[in-house]
């Protein structure tokens, strides 16, 4: 591998907004590098400042300590067309006139390149053409947005930003309204641009799991910690991805790779196959049950065996449970 | 659909059509046919035909198209700039300046010597002019200081009533003659206009609509919202102000020389964007504009119904005909989701 490129950087960023006349800083001493051919997703809570960090990256609000550099540049030095010559975005909510194709909406993506009038040249078409077959939305050329669904919309944003050509692709939750299987398409459909045209791509997202099936990198932004930056790997291995719970009420399970409530397992005798006792622990937990009197065997084809008593499903066993108490 | 790509020569061969028909219509019939034929040979089958044509119905026919283009290219791009289907050239509260002019002039001039009967076209225009240019100069100072274009929308419609109700308490206090003379002005008319006039309000809309042809791109990328434009390179703030100007002049001006002029700047470009299913400004314009002219046209061909003793006030018509059209269209297609 050649070296890591990176096309956007952040150096001692002080970002904030001004109430009253009021300076108020959200962000303090922030540092971070985008590089370019990975997926970085900025996690933490709401209200830490994702959304003010991004817009510094997009240039509507100004840092006003530090500096950002966009290709070795200062950000505020670009116009804003040649901005947007380097930097797509993708937004949460979908503002779409119902009439536009998309197609057309692809082709919006070329307005930092094309002349007055917006018209598409032989380079444009080619862009808009890729743009569309690297999200695998060839076939919706001529649909009109107004028909599509909310995963649909959202791979034709993002063929739209592709279609602009920067280095840096900034989304912003860009799968917020999108059901479990339209979110791994998303971000694995992201990652895979990241991979194949080598570009910097910043999601921020609050999907944990999705986000470590996928991205090459996290930032983890909380009150109070500096900006956290690795392999998602390396912080779960460190314990740092903690940081995104302050409270102990939820703890990172290494071993399962997600968020559980961190609450005091009751030793229960569970016998059986490891997975399946897992489930039923967790259903007695839920159901408030604490103890077991005698050792609950699992057996085959899936049931539940009680010490005399049989039970088809867990269902059918926490009721009898209940109904003794 | 094929039957697009005919629409601009369809909607060319309207403009013709309602332009022929406008002239033919008034108080004395003139058969299109002989029309043309005088036009082009230069004898006419009677004499007072040439007089009626050139000195009145040329220049009112002329107007109708100057402002149906003025207006309804206005309205769309008032309609984008907010995303606001209800938006129209009138938001801005700028005709409500201009109409505050023409009433100081006729209501409260008559305190300061001006006398009704001394009052010529030309004089009407200039107070309008000048009601619309002081509105234009306050909402400029408050874009300046109004960062989003929401508020800048409330802002203008507020200056409109407030402005408004300057003129009914001038109104009020007014005597019969006046007050009837004022209302109607207020109705609108395409005819009062003289050549000369005629040809400065032809410059007026071309300066006015110059911004918006040079903003076609900025309009198409203004559809997914302001911070989208932006990520794409759109200067959202110059933006606005060449809309603000373009709209003073196109609303202002039309205002002034004809009086306000209902409904056309907020149901045309609906009725373009429905009849070519497009929500690109490339198409969108140039159709207003031509579906604009047309319709104001046929409106005013309709007020001049030939045996009608007087003609009917354009600004009722352009209601009468309009809204039910419009309401018809929208009743058949999904309005809010082709906006």
């Amino acid at each position: 591998m050649n070296q890591q490129r990176i096309a956007l950087e952040g150096i001692g960023l002080q970002l904030g907004y001004s109430q009253e006349g009021m300076r108020k800083p959200l962000l303090e001493d922030l540092n971070f590098q985008l590089v370019a051919g990975e997926l970085t997703c900025l996690l933490g809570p709401n209200g830490v400042g994702k959304s003010t960090l991004i817009k510094a990256i997009l240039g509507e609000i100004t840092p006003w300590e530090g500096r950002l550099l966009l290709e070795q540049a200062p950000l505020s030095s670009y116009s804003i067309q040649d901005r947007a010559k380097h930097i797509a975005v993708v937004l949460t909510d979908p503002i779409f006139p119902g009439n536009l194709t998309v197609g057309q909406l692809v082709a919006l993506g070329r307005t930092p390149h094309t002349n007055w009038l917006g018209q598409l040249g032989e380079t444009d078409r080619v862009l808009v053409e890729k743009a569309l077959s690297d999200t695998h939305i060839g076939y919706l050329r001529d649909a009109r947005l107004g028909e599509l669904s909310d995963g649909q919309r959202q791979k034709a944003m993002i063929a739209r930003a592709l279609a602009q050509d920067g280095s840096v692709i900034v989304l912003d939750e860009p799968t917020a309204h999108l059901d479990l299987v339209n979110r791994l398409e998303i971000m694995s459909l992201l990652r895979e641009i990241s991979r194949s045209q080598g570009k910097a791509i910043l999601v921020v997202t609050h999907d944990l799991d999705i986000a470590l099936e996928t991205a090459d990198r996290f930032w983890i932004l909380n009150c109070g910690i500096p900006l956290l930056s690795g392999k998602p790997e390396d912080l779960v291995l460190s314990g740092q991805i903690q940081a995104l719970f302050p409270s102990d009420r939820y703890q990172f399970n290494v071993a399962r790779g997600r968020v559980e409530w961190s609450q005091a397992m009751p030793d229960f005798q569970i016998e059986g196959p490891a997975e399946q006792a897992y489930w039923v622990k967790k259903a007695l937990v839920k159901a408030g049950i604490t103890s077991l009197d005698q050792t609950l065997v699992i057996t085959e084809p899936f049931g539940l065996r009680n010490g005399e008593e049989s039970f088809r499903s867990i269902k059918d066993f926490i009721v009898t449970q209940k109904l003794q108490k | 659909m094929s039957f697009r790509r005919f629409l601009f020569p369809l909607s060319f061969l309207l403009l013709g059509m309602s332009f022929l028909l406008n002239l033919s219509m008034g108080s004395v019939w003139i058969p299109p046919a002989e029309m043309v034929e005088g036009m082009v040979t230069g004898t006419w089958a009677k004499n007072s035909w040439e007089q009626i044509l050139l000195h009145y119905r040329l220049p009112k026919a002329l107007v109708a198209i100057l402002a149906g283009i003025g207006l309804s290219v206005s309205g769309l791009q008032m309609q984008t700039f907010f995303r606001n289907p209800l938006a129209g050239p009138y938001v801005l509260g700028i005709s409500s300046g201009a109409g505050l002019g023409v009433a100081l002039l006729m209501l409260a001039g008559a305190a300061f010597g001006v006398t009704l009967t001394g009052l010529n076209s030309w004089a009407i225009a200039g107070a309008g002019i000048l009601g619309a240019g002081s509105l234009l100069a306050l909402v400029t100072l408050v874009a300046w200081s109004v960062k989003d274009s929401m508020t800048l929308l409330i802002v203008g419609l507020m200056v409109g009533s407030a402005v408004s109700a300057v003129v009914a308490v001038l109104s009020f206090f007014s005597g019969a003659e006046a007050l009837k003379l004022y209302t109607v002005w207020s109705m609108g008319s395409l005819g009062a206009l003289t050549w000369s006039q005629v040809s400065i309000l032809g410059l007026l809309i071309l300066v006015g609509t110059l911004p918006i042809v040079g903003s076609i791109k900025s309009y198409n990328a203004l559809l997914m919202g302001e911070t989208y434009a932006r990520s794409m390179g759109i200067h959202t703030i110059s933006l606005r102000w060449w809309m603000i100007g373009s709209a003073g002049i196109l609303a202002g001006g039309i205002t002034a020389f004809c009086g306000p002029i209902a409904f056309l700047g907020i149901a045309v470009p609906h009725l373009a964007r429905m009849l070519w299913k497009s929500a690109d400004h490339r198409v969108l314009f140039p159709g207003s504009a031509v579906l604009g002219a047309s319709l104001l046209l046929l409106c005013d061909a309709f007020s001049h119904f030939p045996g009608w003793a007087s003609s009917l006030p354009i600004n009722a018509v352009t209601s009468l005909i309009g809204a039910p059209l419009v309401i018809s269209l929208i009743l058949k297609k999904n309005f809010s989701k082709d906006f």
